[in-house]
């Protein structure tokens, strides 16, 4: 599904380049889940964000279900994105202005479903996450739990095939983080391909593969 | 998408009170200006519209040469065998008809006596040609019998009372009985003339009151406005071709245009829908108007939107930081740069959509002040035209959009990476453009200051320049010819009160124009030289000049112990330069004949402001010629200052004793002198009101982009001040840089408005020059505007305690 080959990105500071990610080479498998551990500053959100497309590479090649990213214009790759990829924050980064409906609701509308369609979706989704009772509050009104379900929610609405996790629980406490991590886990038994990014050794184990990074280098793999 | 767009933009509305308070206050106060300012300009551009022929009608006016072929005088007006023979020799003429204004015209019903302005004679076919509502009587005959009359349904009731006025008889001039035969509804305000009375055309053919051959012959009488009806799409330049033939035709044997008339004297068509816009002739009806006020306030209008747009775009980009976040999040899941833009442009239309609800109630509010400035009496209704209903539609569209175009584009185009991981920094993004904006902003506010300050400096000057002549305490009458021959008798009947100085009657009095004149002539030897100025005439008596305290000279003054006055001239001193001769000593005694009056200059006076400020002095001459008695028009009572009710009293009695059938009415002579210039005043007060909106709006611009900036900064001042910094260090270093645009905006702004103004003194005869002082003030009030603006805020945060904002970042 990805296949990451010799990805290196820099940033030139005072002449010399400064190496974010070097030289990494990675596959994940539809179905995967995959866990990218790592001290602050070792590359891994870059990598997250080079996988997402969100963030570009200076050298190297990626492929995603055998296209070739590095080749894509800008347009062509969150076109690919968004009908892949659904993103989760460790800020969860909903969209303070609209409801829990709301926050979930847009993506679906950025992909042009129909507005009787959206409704069946959102509402489904709202079930299987039971906040059905929440749908009109607006995020500031609820716990960080809830906020990163809903998070989780929207990132799902768009039937993805890959989550990208961003520290998914590093605002949560422990009884919240591991039921963010229970669900992961959940989705990923339905076919759901993730890759999450975490410091904690417990989350991590919830993946079938871990890979450890070091100053942008793939350290190693358990 | 859309419902979800509008939805978040109303619910980001709510939620930033303070920013979107200023956004929406400065839309709506500058979308209200420009309401006002277009309903203005529509009721400008709608006059004489209201006739179903409107197109198709022309008013026939008539200009003199000077010996030189420099044009002398224009008029709206021609004398009355034009209107007799164009008809004949021009068939393409589908109608003609005629008005002639009947001057101060003194009538009577019962013991109702009034000095009646506003009656005209007119052609009976005027309701053909003229839309205007016949409510009483048969319009196409009203104005057929001689001594027929109409009125408004005001002057009705001012003579009439609760009467039906048909049929009923009005005493003109003491001597006609005319019937009324008709009520009209008034010329609407917008058209160039409001007659208030319609006397028939046919009653002019009576020997007593002018003569059928006076209408057939009078190519001197040029004070009847003649309009004609020509075929839809006719080019008027064939008639204007063939006029010059027709005047040679018809003017013959008229001494004072010679043997070729169409040189001296010449035809001219207007289009009655742009008299009112165009027509600058010496004489018309009713003060006009100029395209150019129309032009001068069409771009206040877009200045003032065009710097409420600019506050709209500062504070929007200023605070797109606030919303990096919601962008990056859109981005993520899916949105694309072109749905943002969409989505931030909607937001700009929505509040303009709220705006411009709000200006409408405001202009409902407003309008009856700009109605008290103007003298006008507009309404909303003007508004209620399909092209003015899809503009007004279409408008927060296009406004929103163009307010919104550049913040649209400056947020879609941020990386969503940078914006989600909190990297995004404010500081230099959209700067140097906001900055250009705020300039903008400052330098067409400190244009409008001195525009301001220029149009009040003129004003002053014009009312504070010595006219040469007094114009205090001094009572103007509607002369009124009766008092001809007991005249003596009542003057010496008012001066026998201390409390009159002086009394003259004239047939034009200053503050009103000087549009008589005749042929002129020197003498060497015995044969005359013409002379090729014009010089404008005034018939004055014995009392003129010591009455105005207008200066002599040299020579003398009229006097009653000459009996040779009669043939006497007094010329001012332009008058002696234009003939040629070396000085007014020089002039005393020499031989001058005027119209045909031969005879010897006995004075000359300094020259003194008879005309407004507007106009050149010209060379003048007042004579006395018992021919010209009947032309006196004006009687001047000069009073003393400290007791003006007895003096006025004084005047009435004799005026009752003397001449007891006409009415007594009067006006001050310093009061008609500020008339002179009221559409100046006007523009003044128009001036300043939009110079203080436009900046108000570019105002609260800046105090909304400062506290942005300087909230931005918090951190830096909370640094500044635990590192020792004073609060006055502190505001100097947050003002500097906003006091700095402000100055590049004064040095931006003098040039365009040293120009602009030096255009519109070129319009005054009498001008100031602009000093550079009005700059430095302008600028200086900007300035001041600006640092009491930014240090407002500026203080708020020098003075906050260090922790607390070193704690919050």
């Amino acid at each position: 599904m990805i296949e990451l080959k010799h990805i290196s990105k820099w940033v030139t500071i005072g002449g010399k380049p400064n190496f974010i990610l070097k030289d990494v080479n990675a596959t994940v498998n539809e179905g995967e889940f995959l866990s990218i551990m790592g001290p602050s500053g070792s590359g891994k959100s870059t990598l997250l964000n080079v996988i997402g497309m969100l963030d570009e590479f200076n050298e190297g090649e990626y492929r995603f279900f055998h296209e070739e990213v590095h080749k894509m214009k800008e347009k062509q790759r969150s076109n690919l994105y968004k009908q892949y990829i659904g993103f989760v924050f460790q800020a969860y980064h909903l969209i303070d202005e609209l409801t829990v409906y709301e926050n979930i609701e847009t993506p679906l509308i950025y992909q042009d479903v129909k507005s009787s369609e959206r409704k069946a979706m959102v509402a489904d989704i709202l079930d299987r996450f039971n906040i059905v009772g929440k749908k009109d509050l607006f995020p500031t009104q609820l716990s960080g739990g809830q906020q990163q379900l809903v998070g989780i929610a929207r990132a799902l609405i768009a039937r993805p095939k890959l989550i990208l996790a961003d520290e998914p629980t590093g605002n949560l406490n422990s009884k919240q983080g591991e039921e963010i991590m229970n669900l992961f886990k959940q989705l990923n038994d339905e076919g759901v391909t993730i890759i999450q990014v975490t410091h904690s050794e417990k989350n991590a184990a919830y993946g079938k593969r871990i890979i450890h990074l070091l100053d942008g280098r793939i350290e190693r793999e358990e | 998408m859309i419902k979800n767009y509008f939805k978040i933009a109303w619910r980001n509305l709510i939620k930033h009170k303070g920013i979107s308070g200023i956004n929406l206050f400065g839309l709506t106060v500058g979308l209200t200006s420009c309401l006002l300012i277009t309903v203005y300009i529509l009721n400008e551009l709608s006059y004489d519209r209201y006739n179903k022929n409107a197109d198709n009608i022309y008013r026939v006016t008539r200009s003199f040469n000077n010996k030189d072929g420099v044009v002398s005088l224009n008029l709206s007006t021609v004398a009355p065998p034009f209107g007799y023979y164009l008809p004949t020799d021009f068939p393409e003429i589908q109608k003609m008809t005629r008005l002639l204004d009947a001057v101060i015209s003194p009538l009577r019903y019962k013991e109702k006596l009034f000095n009646e302005k506003g009656v005209f004679f007119a052609d009976e076919n005027l309701f053909d040609v003229f839309s205007v509502k016949v409510l009483k009587g048969n319009p196409a005959t009203a104005l057929k019998d001689p001594f027929s009359i109409m009125l408004t349904e005001e002057s009705a009731k001012k003579y009439f009372g609760e009467e039906d006025p048909m049929d009923k008889t009005i005493r003109y001039n003491n001597k006609f009985e005319l019937k009324v035969t008709g009520i009209y509804k008034a010329f609407p305000s917008n058209a160039h003339m409001h007659p208030n009375m319609l006397c028939s055309f046919n009653t002019l053919r009576d020997t007593a009151v002018y003569g059928e051959e006076n209408l057939r012959t009078n190519w001197g009488n040029n004070s009847f406005f003649t309009y004609i009806v020509l075929p839809k799409g006719y080019d008027i330049k064939n008639m204007g071709t063939r006029f010059p033939a027709f005047i040679d035709k018809h003017m013959t044997g008229q001494e004072y245009v010679g043997n070729q008339p169409s040189k001296m004297t010449k035809l001219g068509l207007q289009k009655l829908t742009d008299i009112h816009l165009y027509s600058h002739t010496d004489y018309e009806a009713e003060p006009n108007s100029d395209i150019s006020r129309v032009y001068i306030f069409a771009s206040i209008a877009l200045f003032i939107l065009l710097i409420a747009c600019i506050n709209y775009m500062n504070l929007s980009t200023a605070r797109s930081v606030l919303r990096a976040r919601e962008i990056g999040i859109r981005k993520v899941i899916g949105a694309e740069k072109k749905e943002l833009i969409f989505q931030f442009i909607g937001e700009s239309v929505l509040i303009t959509v709220v705006a411009i609800l709000l200006a409408f109630g405001l202009l409902a509010l407003t309008l009856p002040w700009l109605n008290k400035l103007t003298g006008q009496n507009l309404s909303t209704g003007i508004l209620l035209k399909w092209q003015v209903v899809v503009s007004l539609v279409l408008s927060p569209f296009i406004i929103g959009a163009i307010a919104g175009i550049y913040p649209a584009m400056f947020m879609s185009s941020f990386k969503p990476v940078k914006t989600l991981k909190g990297f995004f920094k404010a500081g230099g993004a959209g700067l140097s453009l906001r900055k250009a904006l705020v300039v903008t902003q400052f330098s067409i506010s400190i244009i409008l200051i001195i525009t301001t300050m220029v149009v009040y400096q003129q004003l002053h000057y014009m009312q504070k320049k010595s006219l040469g002549f007094e114009k205090d305490h001094m009572v103007i009458i509607p002369y009124n010819r009766a008092l001809n021959d007991k005249y003596e008798s009542f003057r010496t009947e008012m001066l026998a009160n201390s409390s009159i100085k002086d009394a003259t009657r004239t047939s034009r009095i200053p503050t009103g124009r000087l549009l008589d004149a005749s042929n002129a002539a020197t003498f060497s030897g015995d044969s005359a030289v013409p002379v090729n100025t014009d010089i404008k005439l005034v018939s004055v008596d014995y009392d003129f000049i010591p009455t105005y305290k207008i200066k002599l000279l040299a020579g003398r003054n009229y006097s009653r112990e000459y009996g040779t006055d009669t043939a006497s001239f007094v010329l001012n001193e332009s008058a002696i330069k234009a003939i040629g001769w070396k000085n007014p000593e020089n002039a005393i005694g020499k031989e001058f004949k005027y119209d045909d009056i031969r005879g010897h200059v006995i004075g000359v006076v300094d020259d003194f402001h008879f005309e407004s400020m507007h106009q050149k002095i010209v060379p003048m001459v007042f004579v006395m010629f018992p021919s010209r008695v009947s032309f006196f028009n004006n009687l001047s009572v000069k009073i003393a200052g400290n007791d003006v009710s007895s003096a006025l009293a004084t005047i009435e009695s004799a005026w009752k004793k003397f001449v007891p059938d006409t009415p007594f009415e009067y006006t001050f002579l310093d009061d008609n002198f500020d008339k002179l210039y009221e559409s100046e005043q006007k523009q003044g007060t128009l001036f300043t009101t939009f110079a203080c909106i436009a900046i108000l709006i570019a105002c609260l611009g800046l105090l909304g982009l400062s506290a942005f900036t300087i909230s931005q900064r918090i951190k830096e001042i909370g640094v500044r001040k635990v590192l020792g910094a004073n609060t006055g260090g502190i505001v100097a270093l947050l003002s500097k840089d906003f006091l700095k645009l402000v100055a590049i905006a004064a040095l931006i702004s003098f040039p365009v408005a040293w120009y602009a103004m030096n255009n519109w003194l070129k319009d005054f005869a009498y001008r100031i020059n602009i000093q550079w002082w009005i700059f430095i003030a302008a600028a200086v009030v900007a300035l001041l505007v600006a640092l009491i603006t930014v240090s407002s805020q500026a203080i708020k945060a020098a003075l906050a305690n260090p922790v607390k904002s070193l704690r919050t970042e």
